[in-house]
């Protein structure tokens, strides 16, 4: 029986690797990758399937995990956002030259824009460093097939093999029909081999050369991968320009020259780039005298296409070097490049009139901000009061937007809040100089990569406060269990890890566990943590803020419902909005003191504990 | 129904955007059409600006092109704003508002033929008792202007497919308290 969805492009992903016969899949959530591994839960639970799956965690520990299932022989497949990649990175580059029995399918998601990343990195250039395969999907529907030809070139040619989705196809939607799913029947089996598996540098030397010659069987069949990579030039004809494009960006052109007729201009899509199909870009090029390329993010095409003079594109200055490539910016572009050529250019369709008209409104930006209630905004209300001179190093996840708060110094990268912490205190403690740190960090990003950071500031004597942001949930990428849960992705229980006993593990001496919803015990023990890192035989101090993230746990994070109203007390000094900066304070425009917002409340009764007049009261109990 | 259509739903993180895009969405798949949607996850659902973009008919790229859209929803008036580049000469626009459009706006809608409706969404909901729910009052609202797309009944028909069993008496109410608002004022 066939069923037709409307299909988030992470759906149409998980299916794509159900139908591939993926037995094994891992990942690290992370946007836009983070739902691909919770549908394919749900579609193996919905048809009884045996496919394993689980969240790592961390990328590096997610793609060992699903490299070792590949070289026992099965189908895996392994997910996460790029930023992820850098993090299992050193598996990836000797994942290529070991090769594997199975199949590995990596799939790592773009976010040109960037819209919920550090980086705006492209997917397709770390494949051409690992020297793997990759194909960059246009859709969900060619997702899904591409999830299903990424595990069949990587069982043929027995190397992991990149499925780059940008975050216009994890999180598009498209109607999609699917029938019954099964279960394959591979078994593991491992094949003793060291000289493989255990690669010393002189094999290592030989399995470079395997992989190459890999690469080289891989060009040649993306050269005929009609599919995916084709061109629509007329036998013997030429061309002044031909468009060359990819993934997302390839989807958009289409578009617009259909709509606007232009059968006048060649395309070439590459949705499979990389080993690069050269014969095929070799006969597109030598048919044109121009070639403009559009891809996401950077330059994979770009500095593959031989032929430097024909080419235009990010390094011709025809299109922005960062930023998404939406279809206004593609217009913009190929009207530059259809200039260029002595084409007529696109209608563009947009107004110049109403760019004008929306900036005179004067909108204002709506921030992101911690939702109400959340635990969070009361640990940095906590941290921050009366520390102007502390440097609170931060991390990524909800608490970065303690930035709101005045609690956010830094952000780099996952475990970052730590290890910038001990740096600070070295490159200060030199100087003699003793500058007060407080690093914050969420649970999840602390098991992800919090402890080899804490080891070595232990080790090496650094001296901060960590406070470690236990909501008890991923919040963030859409509320995955930690491993301080014990819960597992297919909601069965799991041993349950505590922070506490991590953080003791890492030597650390000095441990404090607070809710911070009682902020003046949470500023006690701040106080106290802080007077620790400055004691002789002192060192770092950690603080454990627990309490349930509001979204995740609706019906236990507010154990107590608090009504609050704003009495004529109010002075209407702005000190709760500024400093807790809840979106639910807001003013009243008619007695000008601070009012709430009844819609969006949630009656956490915290910021009871932040008026210096004391003017936010309780509703009494009728 | 038409061949090709490209709908802007906008408003705020929370307000429901998604809900609102899958009942068109489907509307339009039980039509027998191609779709294609592109929305806002991550950061932004935190409370900022919300954006969900849907094409019906054949079209490969799941982003609508500044000025192709010819219906645009939205639960806000600032984001409504926000995306009027989006707008197609002739565009319909139903906007959860309680008061006047902007002046300039008004101008320029006029100007453009483009036609716009707006009802107090919010308030309709929030008089059910079911303050979460604005986004089906804006559905209810424009339903009751829609002849040529889906038709009120398919988008009723919809809502009650999609709701959770103990959400859709509530549903309903909200969605027929919009059309309400709406039919009584048409001409
Ligand atoms: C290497 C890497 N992997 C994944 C992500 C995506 N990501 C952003 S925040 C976050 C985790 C947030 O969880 P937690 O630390 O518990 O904080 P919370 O959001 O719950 O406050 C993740 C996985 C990332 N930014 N970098
Ligand atoms: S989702 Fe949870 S952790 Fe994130 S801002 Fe909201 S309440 Fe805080």
């Amino acid at each position: 029986m066939t069923q037709e969805q409307f299909m988030l492009g992470n759906e149409a992903i998980a299916l794509g690797l159900l139908e591939a016969g993926c037995q094994v899949l891992t990942s690290y959530p992370g946007t836009p990758s983070s739902e691909i591994l919770p549908e394919t839960v749900k579609l193996v639970q919905a048809h009884r399937l045996e496919t394993y799956a689980q969240w790592s965690t961390n990328e590096k520990v997610a793609l060992d995990n699903a490299f070792a299932a590949a070289v026992a022989g099965k189908r895996a497949a392994c997910c996460m956002k790029q930023v992820g990649l850098n993090v299992a990175a050193d598996s990836l580059l000797s994942a290529a030259y070991i090769g594997i029995m199975g199949a590995l399918v990596i799939i790592s998601c773009d976010d040109p824009g960037p819209h919920s990343s550090q980086t705006e990195q492209d997917t397709r250039l770390m494949a051409r460093l690992a020297k793997v395969p990759v194909l960059d999907p246009a859709n969900p529907q060619e997702a899904r097939e591409m999830a299903r030809l990424a595990m069949q070139l990587s069982e043929r040619y027995q190397v992991p093999v990149i499925l780059r989705p940008g975050i216009r196809v994890c999180h598009a939607r498209q109607n999609i029909g699917f029938g019954a799913l099964k279960s394959v029947p591979q078994k593991a089996s491992f094949g003793k081999d060291p000289a493989r598996w255990a690669a010393t540098p002189k094999f290592r030397l030989e399995l470079h050369g395997r992989l190459n010659e890999k690469l080289d069987q891989i060009s040649a069949h993306f050269d005929t991968l009609a599919h995916h990579n084709f061109h629509t030039l007329a036998p013997g004809r030429s061309y002044p320009l031909g468009i060359i494009a990819g993934g997302v960006p390839y989807a958009v052109v289409r578009d617009l020259l259909d709509e606007q007729k232009r059968s006048d201009v060649p395309v070439l899509k590459l949705g499979a780039p990389y080993p690069f199909p050269r014969k095929l870009a070799d006969s597109f090029t030598a048919a044109c005298d121009k070639v403009v390329v559009l891809e996401e993010t950077d330059t994979l095409i770009e500095y593959l296409l031989g032929e430097r003079e024909k080419t235009l594109g990010r390094l011709s200055g025809h299109v922005p070097r960062q930023g998404e490539l939406v279809p206004e910016v593609i217009g913009a572009g190929l009207n530059k490049a259809f200039e260029s050529a002595g084409l007529p250019p696109l209608t563009q369709q947009q107004d110049p009139q109403v760019q004008a008209l929306t900036a005179g409104l004067d909108l204002a930006v709506r921030r992101p901000t911690l939702c109400p209630g959340c635990p969070h905004r009361a640990s940095f209300y906590a941290l921050r009061k009366g520390r102007a001179k502390t440097i609170f190093t931060s991390d990524i996840g909800c608490y970065t937007l303690g930035i709101n708060l005045g609690g956010v110094d830094t952000c780099l990268d996952m475990g970052a809040a730590i290890t910038m912490a001990s740096g600070f205190y070295h490159a200060f403690a030199q100087d003699q100089v003793h500058q007060p740190i407080i690093a914050t960090l969420g649970d999840s990003t602390f098991y992800h990569s919090g402890t080899a950071g804490l080891l070595d500031a232990v080790y090496n004597g650094a001296r901060f406060v960590l406070v470690i942001l236990d909501n008890e949930i991923t919040a963030m990428t859409g509320m995955q269990p930690t491993p301080g849960l014990g819960l597992r992705a297919d909601g069965s229980r799991g041993k349950p890890i505590p922070l506490e006993r991590v953080v003791k593990g890492c030597g650390v001496d000095y441990l404090e566990v607070v809710d911070p919803y009682d902020i003046k015990a949470m500023q006690k023990s701040v106080k106290k943590a802080v007077a620790y890192t400055q004691t002789p035989d002192g060192g770092i101090a950690v603080i454990i803020a627990r309490h349930p993230c509001v979204i995740a746990y609706r019906d236990r994070a507010i154990a107590v419902k608090r009504k609050v109203t704003v009495t004529e007390d109010c002075v209407a000094c702005g000190h709760c909005r500024d400093r807790f900066e809840c979106p639910a304070l807001g003013i009243d425009e008619q007695s000008g003191r601070t009012g709430i917002d009844r819609q969006i409340c949630a009656d956490c009764g915290l910021c009871i504990q932040v008026c210096p007049k004391k003017a936010i009261v309780e509703v009494e109990q009728a | 129904m038409m061949e090709n259509m490209n709908i802007i739903v906008s408003g705020l993180g929370g307000q429901g955007i998604l809900f609102m895009t899958k009942i068109l969405a489907h509307a339009a798949l039980s039509q027998g059409c191609d779709i294609l949607g592109a929305e806002t996850h991550g950061m932004a659902q935190r409370g900022g600006s919300v954006i969900s973009h849907l094409r019906i008919g054949r079209h490969q790229g799941t982003l609508i092109r500044a000025g192709s859209a010819g219906l645009l929803l939205s639960l806000d008036e600032n984001e409504c704003y926000r995306n009027l580049a989006f707008a197609a000469p002739g565009a319909r626009l139903f906007v959860n508002l309680d008061r006047q459009l902007r002046p300039a706006v008004d101008a320029y809608l006029k100007d453009k033929a483009m036609t716009w409706h707006s009802a107090p969404a919010t308030a309709i909901a929030r008089q059910i008792n079911a303050p979460f729910s604005t986004n089906l009052a804006l559905m209810g609202f424009f339903a009751a202007f829609d002849n040529d797309l889906f038709g009120a009944d398919r988008l009723r028909h919809v809502i009650d497919q999609l709701s959770p069993e103990r959400f859709r008496q509530v549903n309903f109410k909200v969605f027929d308290a919009g059309l309400a608002y709406g039919n009584q004022l048409k001409p």
